[in-house]
Formats: C-alpha cells, sequence, structure tokens
C-alpha cells in the first residue's frame, strides 16, 4: 500500500534528474559542475531503485541504493582531489581547455 | 540469533589475497624509505601471485557452477579462468612497473594497483546487479586514481580527470539500467532476471541497452571509446598495460556473463547490438591507429580494435564463441601487457613520451626488446606462432557458425588494414642504421632493470606458448564456458 503520487510520477522525475545530469556533463565547461551533474545522474538512479523497491514491496532496490549513495561519495571524494591537485599546479579548471592530449 | 548466510571462503579467496596485499602495502608507507618501495612491491606481487594460485584451486574444484552469499556471487570455472588471467596480469604489471622513476609513493601505488586487481576478481564473479556495479565502481575508482598517479606530470592529471568523468558517466548510465530492469522484474540476480520473463516491458528493453552500455564504455568499444587515446597515453604506461589487459579481460567476461544469463529472453535484439558495436570498433580502432604517430596512442586504437573482435565472439552467443573470447584473452593480455612494457622501458631511458620517431633505433640499441615488440605487434595482428593468430580464428569461426559471414569479411578486412601500423611500428624499430647509433640521452643508460625484462620474458613466452599449446587451453577454455547456460 502506497501512499502519495504513483510511480509514474517518481520515475518521470528521475528521468527529468537523468537527463539534466547528462547534459550537464556533457554541455558545462567546469570540472566542478561536471562532477555535481555526475551526482545528479547517480541520484536520479537512486530514486529510480527505491521508487521501484516501494512499488514493488521489496528491500533489495533500498539496499542497492543505500551502497550507491557510498559509491557516490568516494567518487566525488576522488574527483574533487584531482581537481585540486590540477588547481595547485594552476591548470586551467576548464575541461574544454583540457586538451593537451588529443588526436 | 540471527541467521548469517554461510560464506563460501575458497570463492572468496583470490579477493581476499589482494586486498591483504593491499593492507600490507599501504602499511608499508609507514617505513623507513629505502623499505618501502621493495615492501610496497613485493607484497602486491605476493598478492597477485596468490589470487592466480588461489584461482587455480577454484577452477578445480568448481566444475559445477555454485551459487553463493544469498545469489549475489557465483563460483565457477568462468570466473576462476578470468581470475587466473587477472592474478597473472596484475603480477607481471607489478614487476613492469618495479623500477619506474616515481617520488615517494610507492605504498599507495601498489595498495592501489592491488585494490584495483581485488576489485577485477570480485567483479568477474559478480552475479547480480548490486554486485556488478559495486564491483565495477571498486575497480574503477582505483583506476581514476592510478591514472593521475603522477601528478607532476599534467598529461597524467588530465587523463585521471577525463576517465573520471568519463567512467563516471558510463558508471551512471549502467545504474539507471539497471535500475529499470529492477523495475521491469523485480529481481536483481541474474538467472532470476531471466526466469521473470518480462519481454514485453519496454523498461526492460530500455535497461538492457544501458547496460550494455555502460559496460561498452569499460571495454572501450566504439563509439564509447572516445576516452580510451587519451587515457592510455597520459597514465602512468605500466598502468595503461593493466588497463589494456585486465580491465578488458574483466569486463568482457562480465558482458558475456550478464547477456547469457540474465538476457537469453532478449538474444535477438542484443546480439545485433553487439555485432554492430564490434563492426564499429573495428573500423574505427584500424582506421584511428593508422594515424597516430604516439605509441600509446596506437596500442589504444588498437586495443579498440581488439574490443571489436572479442565483440564478434559475444554477439555469436554459442559456446564456441565463449571459447573463442576466452581464448582470445589470453595471448591479447599478455600483447598487451608485453608491449606497453616494451615502451615503458622507452620512456624511461629517453625520460619522453615514446612516438614513432624516438622509437628508431630500439631495435639496435636494445636487440631483445626489439624483438619482444615485433612479437607483441605480429601477435596482435594474429601471425602465425603467435596465440593471436588462433584467437582471430576461433573468433571468425564462432561468428561464421552464428551467421555473422559480413563481420567475417569486416574483421578480415581490419586485420589487412591493422597491418598497415603494426608492421610500421616494426619498420621504425630498426629505423636508424649502425652508424648513427647513440644512446638516448637522459642521462646516459638507465640502470639495468631484472623485474622489466622478466616481465616482457613472461610476456612473450606466454604470446607465443599459446599457439603451442592451443589444445589444453581450448579444454580448459571450453571447461569456463561450460558454466555458462547456452
Amino acid at each position: 500500500m502506497m501512499d502519495g503520487p504513483d510511480v509514474g510520477w517518481y520515475l518521470i522525475v528521475a528521468a527529468i534528474l537523468f537527463g539534466i545530469g547528462a547534459l550537464g556533463v556533457m554541455l558545462r565547461r567546469s570540472p566542478l559542475i561536471v562532477l555535481l551533474s555526475l551526482e545528479i545522474m547517480l541520484n536520479a538512479a537512486n530514486l529510480t531503485l527505491i521508487a521501484f523497491a516501494r512499488q514493488q514491496g521489496d528491500l533489495d532496490g533500498q539496499i542497492f541504493a543505500l551502497a550507491v549513495m557510498a559509491v557516490a561519495a568516494a567518487e566525488v571524494a576522488i574527483g574533487l582531489g584531482l581537481i585540486v591537485a590540477m588547481a595547485r599546479r594552476r591548470m586551467l579548471l576548464d575541461v574544454d581547455q583540457a586538451s593537451a592530449l588529443r588526436g | 540469533m540471527i541467521d548469517t548466510p554461510t560464506v563460501d571462503w575458497l570463492a572468496l579467496s583470490p579477493t581476499i589475497a589482494l586486498l591483504a596485499a593491499a593492507g600490507v602495502a599501504l602499511l608499508s608507507a609507514l617505513l623507513a624509505g629505502w623499505m618501502r618501495k621493495s615492501v610496497a612491491g613485493i607484497a602486491a606481487l605476493l598478492g597477485f601471485v596468490g589470487a592466480a594460485v588461489c584461482a587455480g584451486v577454484v577452477f578445480d574444484e568448481s566444475s559445477t557452477p555454485e551459487v553463493l552469499l544469498e545469489g549475489t556471487m557465483v563460483r565457477d570455472q568462468l570466473a576462476a579462468l578470468a581470475q587466473l588471467v587477472l592474478g597473472v596480469t596484475g603480477a607481471v604489471v607489478v614487476l613492469a612497473s618495479w623500477s619506474e622513476r616515481r617520488r615517494e609513493n610507492h605504498a599507495e601505488y601498489y595498495a592501489l594497483l592491488a585494490t584495483a586487481g581485488a576489485g577485477m576478481v570480485f567483479f568477474v564473479g559478480a552475479d547480480n546487479l548490486m554486485t556488478l556495479f559495486l564491483g565495477l565502481e571498486w575497480f574503477s575508482l582505483c583506476l581514476y586514481i592510478l591514472v593521475a598517479i603522477d601528478s607532476e606530470r599534467e598529461t597524467s592529471l588530465e587523463a585521471g580527470l577525463k576517465y573520471l568523468i568519463v567512467g563516471g558517466f558510463g558508471s551512471s548510465v549502467l545504474l539507471f539500467g539497471s535500475a529499470l530492469v529492477y523495475g521491469a522484474t523485480s529481481e536483481l540476480s541474474f538467472p532470476a532476471i531471466a526466469a521473470a520473463d518480462a519481454s514485453n516491458d519496454a523498461f526492460l528493453y530500455a535497461g538492457l541497452a544501458m547496460i550494455l552500455a555502460g559496460l561498452a564504455f569499460k571495454v572501450s568499444a566504439a563509439p564509447f571509446h572516445m576516452w580510451t587515446p587519451d587515457v592510455y597515453q597520459g597514465s602512468p604506461t605500466s598502468i595503461t598495460g593493466f588497463m589494456a589487459a585486465a580491465t578488458k579481460t574483466a569486463a568482457f567476461v562480465v558482458t558475456l556473463r550478464v547477456l547469457v544469463t540474465a538476457f537469453p529472453a532478449q538474444e535477438d535484439l542484443w546480439t545485433v547490438t553487439v555485432a554492430v558495436l564490434a563492426a564499429i570498433s573495428l573500423v574505427w580502432g584500424n582506421l584511428g591507429a593508422l594515424a597516430q604517430r604516439d605509441l600509446k596512442r596506437i596500442l589504444a586504437y588498437s586495443s579498440i580494435s581488439h574490443a571489436g573482435f572479442m565483440l564478434m565472439a559475444i554477439a555469436a552467443f554459442s559456446d564456441r564463441g565463449a571459447e573463442a573470447l576466452l581464448y582470445y584473452l589470453i595471448p591479447y593480455s599478455a600483447m598487451s601487457v608485453g608491449a606497453f612494457a616494451v615502451v615503458a622501458a622507452r620512456e624511461r631511458e629517453l625520460n619522453a613520451p615514446v612516438t614513432l620517431d624516438s622509437l628508431a633505433g630500439m631495435g639496435w640499441e636494445r636487440p631483445y626488446y626489439g624483438v619482444a615488440l615485433w612479437i607483441f605487434m605480429l601477435g596482435m595482428a594474429g601471425f602465425p606462432l603467435t596465440g593471436g593468430m588462433f584467437g582471430k580464428l576461433f573468433v571468425f569461426s564462432a561468428a561464421y557458425d552464428a551467421g555473422d559471414w559480413w563481420l567475417v569479411l569486416l574483421g578480415v578486412a581490419a586485420t589487412a588494414v591493422s597491418l598497415g601500423y603494426y608492421l610500421n611500428v616494426v619498420r621504425w624499430l630498426y629505423m636508424r642504421s649502425g652508424a648513427e647509433l647513440r644512446l638516448a640521452p637522459a642521462g646516459g643508460s638507465p640502470p639495468r632493470d631484472p623485474a622489466l625484462g622478466i616481465a616482457i620474458s613472461a610476456s612473450v613466452v606466454v604470446t607465443v606458448g599459446s599457439f603451442f599449446v592451443v589444445q589444453p587451453i581450448l579444454d580448459v577454455a571450453s571447461d569456463a564456458a561450460g558454466s555458462l547456460p547456452f
């Protein structure tokens, strides 16, 4: 028994969040915003997992979402570490300018 | 009293061996400077060798697949064979990185390498969408740091950031796909997804497509390959070798397992998709490699084209295809680790990136490494006397049996094109005449490096050996393929 909006609404929100995140990764230039967008994508997936878990009365999806949160935190820690290392070396923090490697 | 699931320690032993090694390596950061490197390196080496030995025992013990830990993992010969390949690859990579010039971070380097190995060894035994995602992120997060670990080089940091962004994007797509499949079937474990029979659910198809795309990022199949050349070029060369061999092995074995065990009912759909990915990878990898001058970029594009060949084997969806894939991975891993080890040798004596121009004359100056590099190049091109030939042959015959004759034609054409750059590398090795010989100007010749010599010799032995003992390897591969439900 589920109170509140139907599961479909949660899925729509999750899909919109995923789209915003994906566009952010592809279009934004600051690595910080790109990391933020990656987090939005992961959390969109989390929302989907939790919505389905609630709909089906099954706990697996919620456990999965908890594990994903830990992974997302680790990933953002590494990303921020890299950005700090780049800033210390006074590299330009702009993913469009990161083009020493190309060809 | 809470019921706890029984733990099959044997199945987890390769992972535990590597995690223990990683712990020892990390603790060695506390030791005095001169002990740090050898303790960390030897711990990582023992960890990888131990994982390979444990994997051998697991292979011997698990003639029938066994589901573990509430259906999240599986112990079977497929996983054990992959773990064996990963363990040996990792040990060779440790030897190859032994005398890399790095500052103070030996302990972290070897600890991360062993942890990444542990993640891969865990990942190939995944039998559930959650362990799949966690295993994938486990080794990917370690690799993001390893790629950027030469933080005094700007290219290394740039490669790390690029890998993190693209890899993170790929895993988010995979995760969203997993969530959709979970929604369609309300199951996470692969056999249960196959049994749920939700064939008409749009979520299932969307989820399958997204899982496939996420894994395609990891195996660097075109069109999800764009990170590969940059990351391969920017990261420390031994790590590039590790990514080319071990990441591909782990990701391909898991791709095969997911598609075959979780989505057999959607077979008509994904075999076509995988075949198309294979075709694009073959075309793009080979044409891209022709245009490159940097040796690491050439090898990166070549790894994309090899991904194409291995995807052909998966697209066949037969036990012969699985056998062909497992056979292919063995000489391929040896050749890529070996080739990158030779690049590392050249890089250390030049203290500069290795391009075709700076490769010139290496065949005269370092005859043994030169010969080894041409063995690897000819092996990748599929010449006889190397396992590369049988690998290609088995893949082609599996694809032909599955009716993908157009893919076989494309594969043969791609092999012909690939000769253009593989033989070019061999030609450049001997480009300078004896009169112009001079050793590279990086402060005299580098210190003797027996560990690197052993690594390269081991790769040569596997590359050539897999040609001569093809039948035993094929038997092992067919046992391993037998643990999948075809």
